[in-house]
C-alpha cells in the first residue's frame, strides 16, 4: 500500500524504515542498492537493526530515539550528509517521524537537490571569499595611502611601490586634492565606468560626486567636516548598464590638520548584490547584519513620508566603532554590529524599521511613538543596551556608545532628503558630547551646528596662521614666595585681537582632532619657551598641558625628542600635566607612552586629581611625579569639611608614594595657611599670579 | 578496535575537505567544491602498539549562509580549527568557532593554518598568531597540497583523542 502511494506521489528516492522497537526496524519502503548499502542488514531479516556502519546516521538515530519515545507527531530532521558505499557517493538525509503514534525513519536520497544547492552556494562562497580578500587588501591599501599622503608634501613623493600597487589595484582608486580636482585615478576608477583613458568628461570623480550627491543626505556635512563615509551608491548608466559601486571616502589632513587629500575607492558590487539576491531575500538589504540598507530605508522614508503619518526618524551613530575596528580588525567590528543589531531589534515594535546607513551607522523609523518624551525614553534605552559590554572570541571586553539625532515628520521636515539631513545634523551634535546622547533637532541646534562647523573652519585657518600663544601662570614655593614653576596655557587670538578662552575651543579640537596639530605646536613653543626662561632661572620647570586624545597620539613621542633635540633643554624641566580621564581610557596605550615619554627624562603629574577615578593602583603602575589638587577641592577649604578631608588624604597619598603636591586655584591667605599647616607647599592661583604673556613672566623672573 | 571521531571546522574554503582527502587518498585537487552538510571519513591508525579508528568528520564551512550546529560535536574526541593564511578573515571567524564550540564541549582542539605552499597574505602579526595559538593543544602549519604536516597532524590528533 506504501509503495503505491509513494509512487503515485512521485517521491521515489526514498527508503522508509518503520520502527517497532529499540534499533529494531523494519524496511517498508526502498529495494535499492543505496538502500542495502546503508542497511546491511535490512537484506537478509525482516526485522534488522541499525549498526555503526554509516556513522552519520548512527548519530543521528541517537535525536530520532529521543524524539520516538517522546511520541508526539511530528518529525525531525538529521541534515544533510555524504555517504561513501561502495558503488558511489550518496547525498542523504534522514527523517524520524511520528504519525498517529507511529515512528518511522525516511531517508531520502537527494543527489539532485545537492547538485543543484551546491552549484548555488559554490558561487556564492567564491563570491565571499574574493570579497572578503578584497576588502582586506583594501582596508590595508587604504591605510597605508593614507599615511603616505598625510606626509607628504606632494604627490611626487608617492613612492614608487605604492604607485604600482594603484595601477593595479583590483578596485578604483581615485586621489583628489583639497579642492575636488583629480590627483590620480587609476585605470580600473576608468574602467567601473565604462570609460577609456582618452575619453572626455565625464571622468569617474564627476560620475561619482554626482551620485554621492544624489544619493547620500549627509553629503554636505561629510564633505565640509572632512568626515568618512562607507556606503553602496547605484549607477545608472543606460538601461543595460546599472552597478552598484561601494564607496569610501577617506579625508587626508596634514600635521596642521589641513585638508590634503580625498580619497575615493569603488569597488563594484553588483554581482555580489545579485547572488544576495538569489541567496538571501532581496539586494536592499546590508551583507553583514541583514539589515534593510540606506535604499530601502530611503525608500521607505519616502513611502512613510507621502503616508503623512507623523513619526521619528532616528540616526544612529556608534561611538568609539572606529576604535574597535582599528585595535580589533573589520571581523570583531562586524560581529559586534551584528550582536548590537540583535540587541536593538527586541527593543523595537513590529511597526519599526531598523536599518543599516553604512559604516557604524544606524537609523530608525520609528512609528508608534508620537511624544517627545516618549521618543527620548526610547532613545535612551538604546543607549542603555548598546553600552552593555560586548565580548571578543578571546573575551576581551569592548565597549562603545550610542550618538542618536533625531527628527520628526512633519513637525521638523516635510521632504524626505530634509527629515534626514536633519537627523544627520542632529547626530553630529549629539557626537560632539563625550558621552552617549540623544540629541532632537531644533533650529537652534541647528544654529549650533553651523557654528561649530564655522568653528572647526576656523580652528583650521587659525592653525595655520598661527594665531595662539602661550600664557605662562608662575607656581610658587610658599616657602621662599620664589617661583619654581611656570603652567603654560593656550590662548588663541584671533584676527580682529580678541582672545578666545581655551574652554571654548579646546573642546572642539578635542572632537574633531585639531587638538593634535595645536597639542605639536604647544610643545615646540614650549621649548622654546623655556630656553628663554632657563637664560633667567636655570632651574625652572615648565608644565604643559595634555588632552586625551593628545596621548593616544603615536607622533607624540617624536614631536617631544625633535623639540629637546633642536632647542637643547633639558628634558628633566619639563613636565606634562595629564588629566585623570585619560587613564580610565586605554589604560595600557597611556602606560606605554608615559614610559616612553619618562624615559626620555620629561616628568608627569597628573591635574585635577581627586575629580576622577584615578586609584593608587594607576597611580602606582604610572610612576608619575608629581600630583595636582584640583581647585575645586582648594577653593572651599575654609567651609567645606569634606573637601579639607579630600585634600588631606591627596597630600597623605602623595607623600606616602613620595610624590610631589601642588594646589592649584590658591585664592586666599586662609587656604595658603591650611595648605602649608599641612606640609603642602607648592601651588599657584590668583594669590601669587595670573597666567601672563611670556614677557610679563620673564619680567616676573627678573624681578626675584 | 577502538573508534575515535574527530571534526574539521572552519570558515569555507580554508581546505578541511583538501586536508582529509590529502590525509585519506594522498590526493590533492585544486578544483574548489564546496562542501554541504557533513561527509565522515574513517582510517585507520597506528599509535604504537595500538591501532584504532579514526572517524573524520568533514563539516560545511561556517559562514553567511551555514551556521555553527553544535550537535555535530557530540561523540568527538578531538577537534581542528582550520584556517587559511592566505585570507586574514579566516583566523578571525576560526576564533569565533572555537569559542562556539568551547561554549558546548571542552575536548581538545588543534589549530591548524593550512595553504603554506602559498605566500602568507594576511596582515596578523606573528604575536597575534602566536596568542592565538596558544589557547589551543597544538598548532600545526600545513598544506594539503604538498602534504606538509599533514600526516604529523592527523597523528598528533589521534594522540590527543587517546589522551582523555
Ligand atoms: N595551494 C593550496 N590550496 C589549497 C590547500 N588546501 C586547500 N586548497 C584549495 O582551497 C580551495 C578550498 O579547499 P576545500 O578543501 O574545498 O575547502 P573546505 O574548507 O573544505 O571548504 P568548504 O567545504 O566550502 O567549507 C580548493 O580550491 C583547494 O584546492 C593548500 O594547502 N594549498
Ligand atoms: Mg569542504
Amino acid at each position: 500500500m506504501y509503495t503505491s502511494l509513494i509512487q503515485a506521489l512521485g517521491i521515489i528516492n526514498c527508503t522508509i524504515v518503520k520502527r517497532h522497537g529499540n534499533n529494531n526496524f523494519e524496511l517498508l519502503y526502498g529495494t535499492n542498492d543505496w538502500a542495502y548499502a546503508l542497511l546491511p542488514h535490512a537484506r537478509d531479516d525482516t526485522h534488522f537493526t541499525i549498526d555503526d556502519h554509516s556513522p552519520y546516521l548512527q548519530d543521528f538515530l541517537i535525536d530520532a530515539e529521543h524524539f520516538w519515545q517522546i511520541g508526539n507527531d511530528g518529525q525531525i530532521q538529521s541534515g544533510i550528509w555524504s555517504e561513501k558505499t561502495a558503488s558511489s557517493l550518496l547525498r542523504l538525509e534522514a527523517i524520524a517521524a511520528v504519525t498517529k503514534g507511529e515512528c518511522f525513519l525516511v531517508i531520502n536520497n537527494l543527489e539532485q537537490q545537492y547538485a543543484r544547492q551546491q552549484k548555488t552556494l559554490q558561487s556564492a562562497r567564491e563570491l565571499l571569499i574574493t570579497n572578503d580578500k578584497m576588502l582586506a587588501e583594501q582596508e590595508y591599501l587604504q591605510e597605508r595611502l593614507e599615511t603616505i599622503l598625510r606626509q607628504a608634501d606632494n604627490l611626487t613623493a608617492l613612492q614608487a611601490p605604492l604607485n604600482k600597487v594603484i595601477e593595479h589595484a583590483e578596485f578604483g582608486i581615485i586621489i583628489a586634492d583639497a579642492d575636488m580636482q583629480i590627483v590620480q585615478q587609476n585605470p580600473r576608477a576608468l574602467a567601473l565606468f565604462e570609460l577609456s583613458e582618452q575619453q572626455a568628461p565625464p571622468s569617474p570623480l564627476s560620475i561619482t560626486m554626482r551620485l554621492f550627491n544624489e544619493q547620500c543626505p549627509s553629503v554636505e556635512r561629510i564633505l565640509s567636516t572632512h568626515s568618512e563615509w562607507r556606503g553602496e551608491l547605484f549607477w545608472h548608466m543606460s538601461e543595460y548598464v546599472n552597478k552598484w559601486l561601494d564607496l569610501s571616502l577617506q579625508a587626508v589632513v596634514d600635521a596642521q590638520g589641513a585638508l590634503v587629500n580625498w580619497i575615493f575607492i569603488l569597488n563594484d558590487v553588483t554581482r555580489l548584490k545579485y547572488l544576495q539576491q538569489r541567496n538571501e531575500q532581496l539586494g536592499m538589504y546590508d551583507i553583514v547584519t541583514d539589515l534593510p540598507n540606506r535604499h530601502l530605508l530611503l525608500q521607505n522614508t519616502e513611502s512613510a513620508v507621502s503616508d503623512q503619518h507623523p513619526f521619528y526618524f532616528l540616526y544612529l551613530d556608534i561611538k568609539w566603532f572606529k576604535r574597535v575596528n582599528d585595535r580589533y580588525g573589520h571581523a570583531v567590528g562586524d560581529t559586534l554590529l551584528i550582536e548590537l543589531v540583535e540587541r536593538i531589534q527586541p527593543l523595537l515594535g513590529d511597526e519599526n524599521l531598523l536599518a543599516r546607513m553604512g559604516g557604524d551607522e544606524f537609523a530608525i523609523l520609528l512609528h508608534d511613538t508620537t511624544s517627545a518624551k516618549e521618543c527620548d525614553a526610547f532613545c535612551q534605552r538604546l543607549i542603555q543596551t548598546v553600552e552593555q559590554p560586548f565580548y571578543t572570541p578571546d573575551k576581551q571586553q569592548l565597549r562603545v556608545g550610542l550618538n542618536i539625532g533625531v527628527a520628526h515628520y512633519p513637525s521638523d521636515a516635510t521632504d524626505c532628503e530634509q527629515l534626514v539631513r536633519f537627523a544627520d545634523m542632529a547626530v553630529y551634535s549629539a557626537k560632539r558630547q563625550l558621552d552617549s546622547h540623544a540629541a532632537f533637532y531644533s533650529k537652534s541646534l541647528k544654529d549650533i551646528t553651523m557654528k561649530r562647523i564655522a568653528m572647526e573652519e576656523a580652528l583650521r585657518k587659525a592653525i595655520k596662521a598661527r594665531e595662539f600663544e602661550l600664557f605662562l601662570q608662575p607656581i610658587i614655593d610658599m616657602r621662599s614666595g620664589g617661583i619654581v614653576k611656570a603652567e603654560a596655557l593656550i590662548r588663541w587670538r584671533d584676527k580682529s585681537n580678541k582672545l578666545i578662552s581655551p574652554d571654548e575651543f579646546i573642546p572642539i579640537a578635542e572632537l574633531c582632532g585639531l587638538i593634535i596639530p595645536i597639542g605639536h605646536w604647544v610643545i615646540e613653543q614650549a621649548g622654546n619657551m623655556l630656553k628663554l626662561l632657563h637664560s633667567y632661572n636655570d632651574q625652572l620647570t615648565l608644565s604643559v598641558n595634555l588632552s586625551p586624545k593628545q596621548l593616544n597620539d603615536e607622533h607624540l613621542l617624536d614631536a617631544f625628542t625633535a623639540t629637546i633635540n633642536k632647542t637643547g633643554i633639558d628634558a628633566s624641566k619639563v613636565e606634562l600635566e595629564i588629566t585623570e580621564g585619560v587613564l580610565i581610557d586605554n589604560f595600557e596605550r597611556v602606560e606605554r607612552h608615559i614610559r616612553q615619554l619618562r624615559k626620555l627624562g620629561i616628568r608627569i603629574s597628573i591635574d585635577d586629581f581627586g575629580t576622577g577615578y584615578s586609584s593608587l593602583r594607576y597611580l602606582q603602575r604610572l610612576s608619575v611625579d608629581t600630583v595636582k589638587i584640583d581647585r575645586s577641592f582648594v577653593h572651599d577649604l575654609s567651609d567645606n569639611e569634606n573637601d579639607k578631608a579630600i585634600v588631606l588624604a591627596v597630600i597623605a597619598i602623595a607623600k606616602s608614594l613620595g610624590l610631589e603636591v601642588i594646589a592649584e586655584g590658591v585664592e586666599t591667605k586662609a587656604q595658603r595657611h591650611f595648605l602649608m599647616d599641612n606640609a603642602c607647599f607648592i601651588a599657584q592661583g590668583y594669590l601669587f599670579g595670573r597666567p601672563v604673556p611670556v614677557d610679563d613672566f620673564c619680567q616676573l623672573l627678573s624681578c626675584e | 578496535m577502538i573508534q575515535k571521531k574527530i571534526c574539521l571546522l572552519g570558515a569555507s574554503a580554508v581546505g578541511k575537505t583538501s586536508l582529509i582527502k590529502q590525509y585519506i587518498e594522498g590526493v590533492f585537487s585544486d578544483k574548489y567544491l564546496t562542501t554541504l552538510g557533513v561527509k565522515v571519513d574513517k582510517k585507520q591508525v597506528q599509535l604504537g602498539p595500538r591501532e584504532i579508528q579514526l572517524m573524520v568528520w568533514d563539516i560545511e564551512g561556517i559562514d553567511r549562509y551555514c551556521g555553527f550546529q553544535p550537535k555535530y560535536l557530540r561523540g568527538a574526541s578531538a577537534f581542528i580549527i582550520v584556517v587559511d593564511h592566505t585570507r586574514s578573515q579566516s583566523l578571525q571567524e576560526g576564533m569565533e568557532i572555537f569559542q562556539l564550540a568551547q561554549e558546548t564541549t571542552n575536548i581538545p582542539a588543534v589549530l591548524v593554518i593550512n595553504k603554506t605552499d602559498l605566500p602568507e597574505q594576511w596582515h596578523w602579526t606573528e604575536h597575534e598568531v602566536e596568542t592565538r595559538s596558544h589557547m589551543f593543544a597544538d598548532c600545526f602549519r600545513t598544506s594539503a597540497k604538498t602534504g606538509e604536516q599533514v600526516d604529523a597532524m592527523f597523528q598528533a590528533v589521534a594522540r590527543l583523542c587517546m589522551a582523555d
